[in-house]
């Protein structure tokens, strides 16, 4: 068990997104650059210290959208911006009367292609891993896959491929293809992740941003189960 | 279940008793030739069951000429396996005496448990503590029976002998009984027919695992509304060599809620299930006639050694349709090979269209279709022969190397009595190129 996974069983919560990169981090994933923070200025050092541009996050236990309360801040390009937009999310949880524990400073990960992966429990068949493409194509038409955790190589690579909306990944129009091999490796960790942590109730990496080297898991949400730890 | 928690399988020994049995007691036979207890004991007599059996009904002295018992406490000697198609409340305690005169297995038909509410459902619960303390393997409740037509034991309805190679495995009597009764039409077969009720005992994972080692079973065809033990189906079908093809009901919310009705399966999410299917190797078909379909091409096909398809039709629009299902699946329907042509031209009637598809036109006759075969079959893996008009002889040009999938249609009388000459000889016949090439492409997944 990681040592975030442990205070947050301890503690009787799920993991805050601080905890969840270090979780990802510590299974080789690459996250953005990042520093978790209490106070403007450590905010303003440390947009310097990750580089610019970067996102605020509000993190707080209770909030599970982030930004239906306003509580993330996109495309912030220098001091003034950083420092204001602390005081907005420290002002929004006060609002949304959530218990706050800091501010994440992430860089911001350059545009690519979309895609979520995750974690969840199957009634019958235990944790299942799930991948599709991010926005409509999970919303309105479903088009994803899932299969067992533990997942094999070829597993991995059969779930990106059997999904509709596959030729964006390989790239249309002339475009480039993402990096297939970064996902299949990102999906045989979430099993991983998976079997090894059976306190991990759920994962949701969304989005995580596929370049045509490498990938970036820009939100990631992990559900622990608490029942559990109490039996 | 064992102390690891790996799941155990019905012995091979308890699941004979229900298929190979050398002696069968049928109780609540009936004279009622309505009723069911009449027609399962009269056509367990009428498929020619090798053994022994024993009607009992304490109302009755004889059915069907056979002398009736009022109990299995009576009869003269032990039995192998109970077809039980008496009241709910009487079923548990029925087991038990069975046990006591040498039944390894028991067949329920009778409904009334778990499928009507709670008050079944405690019915269903002894009769399962029932089997497991008399060491009884039980089919059902609430079934359509069993039918191994290779042993041979009816003990279902309708009647059906046709031997063949795929076992039907169905938590719906009537959806597995029409597979069967189409193999049986088109002289296919099966190798057993067993309808799974309830499953308060045996269930789809045991007979994965006994039909797996069955001789007779080349390819085991299941419909379900859910799995019942996923980590026993699991390791049941890794342990499995032999093709499954499974048809998935329950798969849209409405389904899966009529489902829960039925038989009280629980039809998870069809996404999950997807994907296990396909982690496992499974065939999924999305409705019975693949599920027909498909079995009857993993088991009387061999595997076609590459996608290279030919096809050679008597109908341009059969061969049209066959081309765009082969492209949808997968199967490449390559150039002819130019001096092959060359060839064909020279031998074949002007008028005849000398490319892939190669089309010999309405007057074709089963000739050509060997001529074509000889001269292009070397440069495919796979012909498709399309016989689309009344072409007598058409069984007797076909032969196994390369691989050659036959589709019949539009033949009429000519076309019936050739697809049956097909079957006898083992080679399937499908009825639609969309149909035959789909189920052509499941071979190569």
């Amino acid at each position: 068990m990681t040592i975030a996974i442990g205070k947050a069983m301890q503690e009787g919560r799920n993991l805050l997104e601080p905890e969840a990169y270090e979780l990802l981090a510590a299974y080789g994933v690459a996250v953005p650059g990042h520093r978790f923070v209490s106070s403007a200025e450590q905010a303003e050092e440390a947009a310097a210290e990750v580089g610019y541009p970067v996102v605020a996050k509000i993190v707080a236990p209770d909030i599970l959208h982030k930004t239906e309360v306003g509580g993330v801040l996109l495309n912030l390009n220098d001091a003034a911006a950083v420092r204001a937009a602390y005081r907005h999310i420290v002002e929004r949880s006060r609002q949304a009367k959530a218990a706050l524990k800091g501010i994440l400073i992430a860089r911001m990960a350059p545009p690519g292609t979309e895609v979520i992966a995750g974690l969840t429990q199957d009634a019958q068949f235990g944790p299942v891993v799930m991948f599709g493409l991010g926005g409509v194509f999970v919303e309105v038409y479903r088009d994803v896959s899932f299969r067992l955790v533990p997942l094999t190589e070829p597993d991995a690579v059969a779930m990106i491929r059997e999904i509709k909306a596959f030729p964006i990944l390989q790239g249309i129009r002339g475009g480039r293809s993402a990096d297939l091999t970064a996902l299949a490796d990102l999906l045989l960790t979430v099993s991983r992740m998976g079997q090894e942590n059976p306190e991990i109730a759920e994962m949701d990496l969304n989005p995580i941003i596929v370049y045509e080297k490498g990938l970036s898991v820009v939100d990631a949400r992990v559900l622990l189960h608490h029942e559990a730890a109490a039996a | 279940m064992p102390a690891d928690g790996s799941p155990s399988f019905k012995s091979r020994e308890s699941l004979q008793a229900i298929f190979r049995p050398r002696s069968v007691a049928v109780i609540g036979a009936s004279t009622a030739p309505e009723k069911l207890g009449y027609q399962i004991f009269r056509n367990i007599l009428e498929a020619g069951f090798p053994g022994t059996v024993y009607p009992i009904n304490p109302k009755a002295t004889e059915i069907l000429g056979r002398p009736c018992y009022p109990s299995i406490d009576t009869i003269p000697a032990e039995v192998d396996l109970a077809t039980i198609i008496i009241p709910a409340p009487l079923v548990a305690d029925t087991i038990r005496q069975c046990s006591k005169r040498g039944a390894k297995g028991a067949i329920v038909i009778s409904g009334g448990f778990s499928e009507t509410g709670p008050e079944g459902e405690a019915l269903q619960d002894k009769l399962l503590q029932a089997a497991r303390e008399s060491n009884v393997a039980v089919i059902g409740p609430n079934c359509q029976g069993v039918n191994n037509p290779h042993h041979p034991l009816c003990a279902s309805w309708p009647l059906l002998t046709r031997r063949g190679g795929v076992a039907i495995v169905s938590q719906s009597g009537t959806v597995g009984a029409a597979l069967m009764d189409w193999a049986s039409q088109e002289e296919l077969g099966v190798s057993t027919f067993v309808s799974l009720g309830n499953r308060a005992d045996v269930d789809e994972a045991d007979l994965i695992h006994y039909f797996a080692q069955d001789p007779h079973t080349r390819t085991i065809a299941i419909y379900m509304e859910g799995v019942k033990a996923a980590h026993k189906f699991l390791q049941a079908v890794r342990q499995c060599r032999k093709p499954l093809v499974v048809l998935k009901a329950g798969r849209t919310p409405k389904g899966r809620k009529a489902a829960e009705s039925h038989t009280r399966s629980l039809a998870g999410r069809d996404e999950v299930y997807e994907g296990v299917f396909r982690q496992l190797g499974i065939h999924r078909a999305d409705d019975l006639e693949q599920l027909y379909d498909f079995s009857k091409a993993l088991a009387y096909l061999p595997r076609p050694r590459g996608r290279r398809l030919l096809i050679v039709t008597s109908s341009g629009g059969s061969g049209i349709l066959a081309t765009d299902m082969a492209e949808n699946t997968g199967l490449d329907v390559v150039p002819l090979p130019e001096e092959v042509a060359r060839k064909l031209r020279a031998v074949l009637p002007k008028h005849c269209i000398v490319a892939n598809p190669l089309d010999l036109t309405g007057d074709a006759n089963a000739e050509m279709y060997r001529q074509v075969v000889e001269a292009a079959g070397p440069h495919f893996d796979i012909v498709g022969l399309i016989f689309g008009d009344p072409i007598p002889g058409a069984s007797k040009v076909v032969g196994t190397e390369p691989l050659q999938l036959v589709i019949y249609l539009g033949g009429a009388e000519v076309e019936r009595q050739e697809r049956l000459l097909f079957h006898q000889k083992g080679i399937p016949v499908f009825p639609t190129p969309e149909r035959g090439i789909r189920a052509l492409s499941e071979l190569l997944r």
